[in-house]
C-alpha cells in the first residue's frame, strides 16, 4: 500500500512535482480522498510549526503552499464527489488602503488545508464588502489582513462595520505585521493570530472546532 | 544650531542642542496640507509642499521624498493607479509572468518620469532648506525593487527556485538605485533612504547569501557618492540584524518589534539608532504626556547617536498634539 508519508514530506518540502504526482498516484491506487487530503495537512501543519518557530520564513511557506495548492487542484474533484463538506465558510481580505497579500495569502491556504471553505476577497477591501461577503456566502468566520501601521484603523473600522450589522455568531480574527493582542482586544475583534500557521489554530478554537 | 546643523551633528558624534526628529509622515504629509494621496504621490510640488509645511509646523528635521514603494518600480515599465486617499497600487508588475530582464525599461533620472520627478523635489528643497535641513532621497533596496518588480510572493519563490535569476534582478536593481542615488546628492541629498522591507521575511541564511551582499555594494554605491545612507527595513528584523550590522550604514531605522538595546550591541557604536515607538498605540493612540515621556526613556535606553522616530509610518489619523509631542525637543546628553 502507498505510503503518504512521501506527500506529507513533499507538501513540507514545497516539491511541488512530487507532491502532485504522489496525489495523483494516491488516487490511482484508490485511497480515500479524506487520507490523502489529511496528509497533506499534516505537511502544512509541519511547515507551519516551523515558521511559527521562526526556522523557515515566508519563501519556504510560499512553495509549501504552491505544492499543496496544485495538489488539492487534482484531489479537489475526488473530495467532492466523495462528499466531503467543508466544516464552516470563511471570508478573508486585505483591510482597505492595504495592497500587501502575502500573510492573507499564506493564511487563505492554511485554512483551505483546514477544512475551511474560505473565500479570498483580495486586498484594499472596504468595511462594505466585508459585511456583504458574511452575509452572501454564510461565513462564520472573517480573517482581516494588515501590513501597514497606517491600515490599522480600518482594520478597526472593518470590525465595527460587522458587529453593526449584528452578525454576531460571526467570528472576527486578525493579524499582520503590526497588530497585537492588546490591538485586537481594543478593537472588538474575536481574536489575533501572530502568524499564519497559528492562524488555523485559533480559526478552530473559534469555530469551537477542536 | 539649525536642523541641518543638528542632524550632521549627532550623526558625526558631535554635541547637539537637542536630538533629532525623523517621524516618516506620507500620508499624514498629504492629509496635513488637504491633498490628495494621488497628487502626493504623483506630483512633486505637492510633496514638496507638504513636507515642507512639516518642518515648518512640527520642527521635523529633515524634507524627504518618500511618497510610495512604486517609484523606480513605475520606471521600470509598471502599470500604476493613483489612489485619492492612500497609497499608489500597482496592478500589473513590469516582470509579473516574464522573468526576460530586457523587457523592463531602464529607470534614468531626465528620461523616465518618477526619478526625474524625484529629482526635482530634491532640487526644490535645496532652493528652500540647503543646510537648513537634511534633504533625504531614497531608492529602494534590491529584495524591494526585485519584489516591487516581480510581484512579492513570485520573487520569494524566485529565491529558491531559481536563485541565479533572482540575483540577476537584484544586481540589476542596485545598479540603478546607485545610479539614482548619485542623481539624487548631486541634486542636494545629503542622506539616501535604502527601503528594503521584504529583506525581514526570509531567514538570515538567505539574507546573508543573496541580499546582504547586494544590500552592502548599494551602500557603497551612495558612500562613494558622499551621500549618508539610512536603512529602512519595516517590521521584526531582529533575526537579520546581527548580519546587516555589517552593512556601514549610518543611520538604521527600527521597527517596535526590534530589540534596539541589541542593535546598539550589534551595530558600529557611530550608528545612529532611528526609532522606534509603536506608531499606532505608542503615537496615534498615545497622549502627549506619554509619547513625549516614552521618547526621553527611549533615548536614554538607547543613547547616542541617536534620532527620534516612530517604529515605521505615523498614521495620518494621529492627533495633532501627538505629532507636535514627538518632535518636542529632548536635551540632548553627553553623559548617554
Amino acid at each position: 500500500m502507498m505510503d503518504l508519508k512521501d506527500l506529507t514530506e513533499a507538501i513540507k518540502t514545497g516539491n511541488r512535482t512530487q507532491a502532485t504526482s504522489l496525489t495523483q498516484e494516491a488516487l490511482d491506487a484508490d485511497l480515500t480522498p479524506q487520507s490523502i487530503l489529511d496528509a497533506m495537512v499534516v505537511g502544512m501543519d509541519e511547515i507551519g510549526d516551523k515558521f511559527k518557530r521562526n526556522e523557515v520564513f515566508v519563501p519556504e511557506m510560499l512553495i509549501a503552499a504552491r505544492a499543496m495548492n496544485e495538489s488539492m487542484a487534482i484531489l479537489e474533484p475526488s473530495l467532492v464527489k466523495s462528499g466531503y463538506k467543508p466544516l464552516a465558510t470563511a471570508v478573508i481580505g486585505t483591510v482597505q488602503g492595504d495592497l500587501h497579500d502575502i500573510g492573507k495569502n499564506l493564511v487563505s491556504m492554511m485554512w483551505k488545508g483546514s477544512a475551511l471553505n474560505v473565500i479570498d476577497l483580495g486586498t484594499n477591501v472596504t468595511p462594505d464588502k466585508f459585511v456583504a461577503a458574511i452575509k452572501e456566502h454564510d461565513a462564520k468566520l472573517v480573517g482581516l489582513s494588515a501590513l501597514l501601521t497606517t491600515t490599522m484603523p480600518s482594520m478597526k473600522a472593518t470590525v465595527e462595520a460587522i458587529k453593526s450589522e449584528e452578525l454576531s455568531d460571526v467570528k472576527i480574527l486578525i493579524g499582520g505585521a503590526p497588530v497585537t493582542q492588546s490591538f485586537a482586544d481594543q478593537i472588538g475583534a474575536d481574536g489575533y493570530s501572530p502568524d499564519a500557521a497559528s492562524a488555523v489554530d485559533s480559526a478552530h478554537q473559534l469555530l469551537g472546532i477542536r | 544650531m539649525n536642523n541641518y546643523e543638528r542632524y550632521m551633528g549627532m550623526v558625526k558624534g558631535e554635541q547637539v542642542d537637542y536630538v533629532p526628529r525623523i517621524p516618516i509622515l506620507m500620508h499624514y504629509a498629504a492629509k496635513h496640507i488637504g491633498a490628495s494621496y494621488a497628487d502626493f504621490a504623483g506630483d512633486y510640488n505637492t510633496l514638496v509642499k507638504a513636507n515642507i509645511a512639516l518642518a515648518e509646523d512640527f520642527g521635523v528635521s529633515q524634507l524627504d521624498i518618500m511618497s510610495d514603494p512604486w517609484r523606480e518600480t513605475a520606471d521600470y515599465g509598471a502599470e500604476i493607479e493613483y489612489l485619492e486617499t492612500t497609497c499608489p497600487q500597482c496592478l500589473k508588475h513590469p516582470l509579473e509572468d516574464s522573468k526576460d530582464l530586457s523587457l523592463l525599461t531602464r529607470p534614468e533620472v531626465g528620461k523616465t518620469t518618477r526619478l526625474t520627478a524625484a529629482i526635482k523635489a530634491i532640487e526644490a528643497y535645496k532652493a528652500y532648506g540647503y543646510k537648513e535641513y537634511s534633504i533625504t532621497g531614497w531608492v529602494e533596496g534590491p529584495a524591494a525593487e526585485a519584489s516591487d518588480i516581480r510581484g512579492v510572493s513570485n520573487f520569494m519563490i524566485d529565491l529558491i527556485d531559481d536563485e541565479e535569476f533572482a540575483c540577476e534582478l537584484m544586481d540589476l536593481c542596485v545598479d540603478v538605485a546607485i545610479e539614482f542615488a548619485k542623481a539624487q546628492i548631486a541634486a542636494g541629498a545629503d542622506t539616501i533612504g535604502v527601503g528594503d522591507a521584504i529583506a525581514s521575511q526570509m531567514s538570515a541564511d538567505m539574507y546573508e547569501r543573496l541580499v546582504f551582499p547586494r544590500e552592502k555594494r548599494l551602500v557603497d554605491g551612495i558612500h562613494e557618492a558622499g551621500g549618508l545612507v539610512r536603512l529602512h527595513i519595516c517590521g521584526n528584523t531582529n533575526h537579520i540584524l546581527p548580519v546587516a550590522a555589517s552593512l556601514g550604514v549610518d543611520i538604521i531605522d527600527c521597527d517596535w518589534m526590534v530589540d534596539v538595546v541589541k542593535v546598539r550591541e550589534l551595530f558600529p557604536k557611530n550608528t545612529v539608532i532611528a526609532g522606534n515607538l509603536d506608531p499606532v498605540e505608542g503615537i496615534m493612540e498615545s497622549t502627549p504626556e506619554k509619547i513625549h515621556q516614552n521618547f526621553i526613556d527611549l533615548y536614554h535606553k538607547v543613547g547616542n547617536p541617536y534620532f527620534v522616530n516612530a517604529g515605521c509610518e505615523v498614521p495620518m489619523d494621529t492627533p495633532k498634539e501627538n505629532l507636535q509631542a514627538l518632535c518636542k525637543p529632548i536635551q540632548y546628553n553627553s553623559s548617554i
